[in-house]
């Protein structure tokens, strides 16, 4: 059996420890937080191990994951780390990186659309959103398929796309977001 | 003032770098210089009878000796010339081997031109020493130790056991501190409080102890040797001398029922009680805030001891020295909500399983579940509650608890084979003898090791529901047990606060006392005649607390055995005519040794002479005998009297560390420039701003202060008030338009004679680039300044900051 080496990127680590902070090369790797976080079930790799990995360099597991995307910032783990480390800034660190790299994950493509149409129409039609999203991903549309059905049989997923008033303004605000 | 000058060649190792000859004849024009003379080697029979000789023949009253380093011969000079009849502190050395001649091998012209700075330098010095008398004062062969536990009970056994009376004095009705309560200990479990239930009646029935249980340390004055401690004991309410200790007669007949704070909230004692069947004194007390003085306890006893009208009576003793035992208290388990202590009755802590499995104990040895009290089938112990955590402020590791939770376990496995045992831990330390071997035991016993940080506890079906993340396989778990146990990290006992303000002891980051030296001195305060054992200063296990008492009780021993103490004559003196009592000198003395009793007054046998109360005083009221400002201010003068070379800087160097790296570049002929004039100090608060100003004024080009690394100070925190003095010193310096970076600090260990010699380096090619002393001024104003370097002629800088 032969060991493998893995690429390591120190500059990756010491940019996620610059926007994470210093005091994520303490970590003891204890767990608190994967046991803590509310999604980590769907997590792979977990909060804990991305931290890992950060400190290794390895950036390409680091950032090609959907974890980033699941995390849903309620900062337990940020909470109760017993190294007063912050994994929820770690996450945020590495979606800026993802970000200015152009790496996408599934959940960063939704949010994508997502801004794509308030940006033209000041708000969403779900129809419309969920289309141009299951073009790119259609394995997504298994998953979702008995929930679109039961909130379509409801009334709850419009189907046309309206347009407000103000749109510029919107515009202007989500542009200024970005920046 | 006739002054003999004696300069050693050393073998080679002086002679065969610097001119000895030149320095001979240079020495003997120097004023008040009766004698010169080069020696062999003047540390030898032939050049210590030399000096001897002169004294006698020249009426010698004070030696030079330029040779190797004070640090390493002083005490032999000393001696030479107090055979002769001088008094040993009318010498002086100049350091010109480890500090000149080893260090300069391949500059032999411009080392004996510093050597000739140093010896004028010396000479200097030599003229204003004055005689001093070593005082002795007689002191206290009593000894006081605060705190009944382990380590306090073996200081308190040694010391007596050789002579000398001791007062132990303890909080709590009984001592035997937390030991006492413990089933049995680790590596070898045997039963706690058989080992040290005869240690405690030893101590009840030894000649030379007084005991004072149920009470406490209200105030101390005075210094090593001479403390007033005064306190209070508090009333029982019973005659400890009537009371047979029986126990039951009078608790049976009290009504009133309350939770036992030596059970830890598992058990009931009533409001009159004896703590433990074990308690020394074995004698009832009855607790004031419960009892509502029914007197049926009174009515009770058979032998007529209960006093309801007792009042506390205050003391006060004379002791030599103070061993502070005061050990530890349990971390607050409810401070982690989110493990539910409190909440959940099945949440217990590492005490409450201990006085469950003591056959003494609540239970009688049965470990229940408390909300059923049946059996715990299957048991979680979750290591580092409140150690290893920085969101309680604890981030040290307690030491003790993973050997007490595989302690604990085999226990419970011993008694019920079928229980199911889980240890969530981080890592297991079991560093020690015998601890390793006892962790394989635990395994061997079907124990179930989970490396993961439970990360919160909830009840569900009435049990018990773990999460954590299982940190070997990645999988985030949930697991249900019957009982958990809360391994409890170790904190300071909050009691203690009062008498480590009463005594001035610092304390660590972590919050425990602070030793004098983390590892040189382990049981010594900062306070001379002070010491400290046990988990007052840091969680321990039983042994290294018994070894702490021990070696606490041979420190106090070897302080007061001979019944007085020599004081090293070094100490600070007030003038009193010029103090204004503004106490300044109160808040920064790192002994504790000043008093502002209109005016200030240092106590010299407290006073270890670092000088740094003499540097702050604003009106100069305080000088020291040795080290004096007039001493620094001549070698100061002495040093820039002739400026043979650009950069010249004059360097004070802190007695213990910078002093010694200094020696030590020269021990390993580091080689480096010899523009630097060092000027030894007993400290680097020592230093006055007033004489950086005059080094300056006087035309060195600049001023390096060095001193024993940040946290590493010999007094405790010098380097701290000599860092905050140059911060200021460099803002005066610019606001006289001269160029703060003329003024250096750094610091290094005596270990570190390169980091010494290249900081030295740096400073020369930073003040290269400034030019000489006054540069900048020209710059300013055009050429129109006067030449700093001319003495006399600089601008008043005497303002102090």
């Amino acid at each position: 059996m032969s060991a493998v080496t893995a690429a390591k990127d120190m500059e990756f680590k010491s940019e996620v420890l610059r926007l994470a902070g210093p005091e994520m090369q303490t970590c003891i790797q204890c767990g608190t937080c994967s046991a803590s976080c509310p999604t980590a079930h769907l997590m792979n790799p977990s909060i804990r191990k991305l931290v890992k990995l950060c400190l290794e360099g390895r950036k390409k597991e680091a950032l090609h994951n959907e974890t980033l995307w699941l995390c849903t910032s309620c900062l337990l783990c940020t909470v109760r780390c017993p190294r007063g480390i912050r994994p929820k800034a770690v996450v945020s660190a590495l979606k800026d990186i993802a970000e200015r790299e152009g790496v996408r994950g599934r959940d960063a493509s939704y949010e994508e659309f997502f801004l794509k149409q308030i940006k033209s129409n000041g708000r969403i039609a779900e129809l419309p959103l969920t289309a141009e999203f299951l073009l790119v991903y259609p394995q997504a549309a298994v998953q979702s398929m008995q929930m679109g059905l039961e909130l379509i049989s409801k009334g709850k997923i419009a189907a046309k796309l309206e347009r407000i008033e103000g749109r510029d303004e919107v515009k202007r605000i989500v542009e200024e977001l970005r920046e | 003032m006739p002054t003999g000058v004696y300069v050693c060649h050393c073998g080679l190792n002086i002679a065969g770098v610097l001119n000895v000859e030149d320095l001979k004849s240079f020495a003997e024009k120097l004023p008040g210089v009766a004698v010169a003379r080069d020696l062999q080697f003047s540390c030898s029979d032939i050049g210590q009878e030399q000096i001897q000789k002169d004294i006698a023949e020249h009426k010698l009253d004070r030696v030079v000796v330029a040779a190797c380093s004070p640090r390493l011969h002083e005490p032999t000079f000393r001696r030479a010339i107090s055979k002769a009849g001088l008094n040993p502190y009318m010498l002086e050395m100049a350091n010109i081997r480890e500090q000149c001649s080893w260090v300069h091998m391949d500059q032999p012209a411009m080392a004996t031109e510093k050597a000739k700075d140093l010896i004028r330098m010396a000479v200097a010095k030599a003229e204003l020493l004055q005689p001093l008398e070593p005082e002795s004062i007689p002191v206290s062969k009593e000894v006081l130790v605060v705190g009944g536990g382990v380590a306090g009970i073996a200081a308190a056994l040694d010391l007596a056991d050789a002579g000398l009376h001791v007062f132990l004095v303890e909080r709590r009705p009984t001592i035997g501190g937390y030991m006492a309560l413990l089933t049995d200990v680790f590596p070898t479990n045997d039963c706690s409080i058989c080992v040290l239930g005869p240690k405690m009646s030893e101590v009840y029935n030894h000649p030379n102890i007084t005991l004072y249980t149920y009470s406490e340390v209200l105030g101390v004055e005075g210094s090593v040797g001479n403390f007033t401690v005064s306190g209070v004991r508090r009333a029982r309410y019973v005659d400890e001398k009537l009371c047979k200790g029986c126990i039951n007669e009078c608790a049976s007949a009290c009504p009133v029922e309350v939770s036992s704070e030596y059970d830890f909230g598992i058990g009931k004692r009533k409001a009159i009680y004896v703590p433990y069947p074990q308690a020394v004194p074995l004698a009832a007390c009855i607790d004031p805030k419960a009892c509502i003085g029914c007197s049926r306890c009174a009515e009770a006893c058979p032998a007529d001891a209960v006093r309801l009208e007792q009042e506390a009576q205050d003391f006060k003793i004379n002791v030599g020295a103070i061993i502070v035992a005061t050990g530890w208290q349990p971390f607050d388990a409810a401070r982690k909500e989110e493990y539910g202590f409190g909440r959940y009755r099945d949440v217990i802590t590492t005490l409450q399983m201990e006085r469950m499995l003591n056959a003494s104990g609540p239970t009688k040895g049965e470990v229940v579940r408390p909300s059923t009290g049946e059996i715990a089938g299957s048991i979680a112990f979750l290591q580092c509650v409140g150690s290893r955590d920085a969101t309680v402020g604890n981030c040290y590791c307690s030491r003790i608890c993973c050997m007490a939770s595989l302690k604990n376990a085999q226990l419970v496995k011993e008694k019920y084979p079928d229980t199911d045992i889980t240890i969530y831990y981080m890592d297991i330390r079991a560093c020690g003898e015998g601890y390793e071997e006892f962790y394989i035991r635990a395994q061997k016993l079907g124990i179930n090791f989970v490396r993961s940080r439970v990360s919160s506890i909830q009840e569900e079906e009435g049990r018990i529901s773990l999460i954590y993340e299982d940190t070997q396989n990645g999988e985030i778990r949930r697991a249900k047990h019957d009982l958990a146990v809360l391994s409890v990290g170790l904190e300071p006992d909050s009691n203690a606060e009062v008498l480590g303000n009463l005594l001035g002891l610092s304390r660590r980051p972590d919050r425990f006392f602070e030793i004098a030296h983390p590892k040189m001195r382990p049981v010594e305060a900062h306070i001379d005649g002070v010491f400290i054992a046990g988990c007052a200063s840091g969680p321990k296990e039983i042994p290294i607390s018994i070894a702490q008492g021990s070696a606490a009780a041979a420190k106090a021993l070897k302080l007061l055995h001979r019944g007085f103490l020599e004081l090293e004559p070094t100490s600070a003196y007030v003038d009193p005519d010029k103090c204004i009592q503004c106490k300044l000198c109160v808040d920064i003395c790192p002994k504790k040794a000043i008093s502002v009793k209109s005016p200030a007054y240092v106590d010299e046998a407290a006073c270890k002479g670092c000088g740094s109360c003499a540097a702050a005083c604003p009106v100069d009221a305080i000088d020291m005998r040795f080290f004096s400002d007039q001493q620094i201010l001549a070698q100061v003068k002495a040093a820039t009297e002739v400026k043979r070379e650009f950069p010249l800087i004059v360097a004070f160097l802190c007695n213990w560390c910078s002093y010694g790296a200094a020696d030590l570049a020269g021990t390993s002929r580091i080689q480096y420039p010899t523009n630097a004039r060092n000027i030894r100090v007993m400290c680097s608060a020592r230093v006055d701003p007033s004489f950086v100003l005059e080094a300056l004024r006087q035309g060195a080009d600049g001023v390096l202060i060095a001193g024993c690394r940040i946290g590493e100070c010999h007094y405790k925190d010098g380097n701290y008030q000599a860092l905050q003095r140059v911060n200021v010193l460099k803002g005066v310096l610019e606001k006289v338009g001269l160029d703060p970076g003329r003024v250096k600090i750094v610091w290094c260990a005596a270990s570190e004679g390169e980091i010494y010699a290249q900081d030295l380096r740096e400073f020369i090619a930073e003040l290269k680039a400034m030019g000489p002393i006054g540069t900048e001024l020209k710059r300013r104003d055009g050429g129109q300044q006067p030449d700093l370097a001319q003495p006399g002629n600089g601008p008043e800088e005497g303002e102090k900051p």
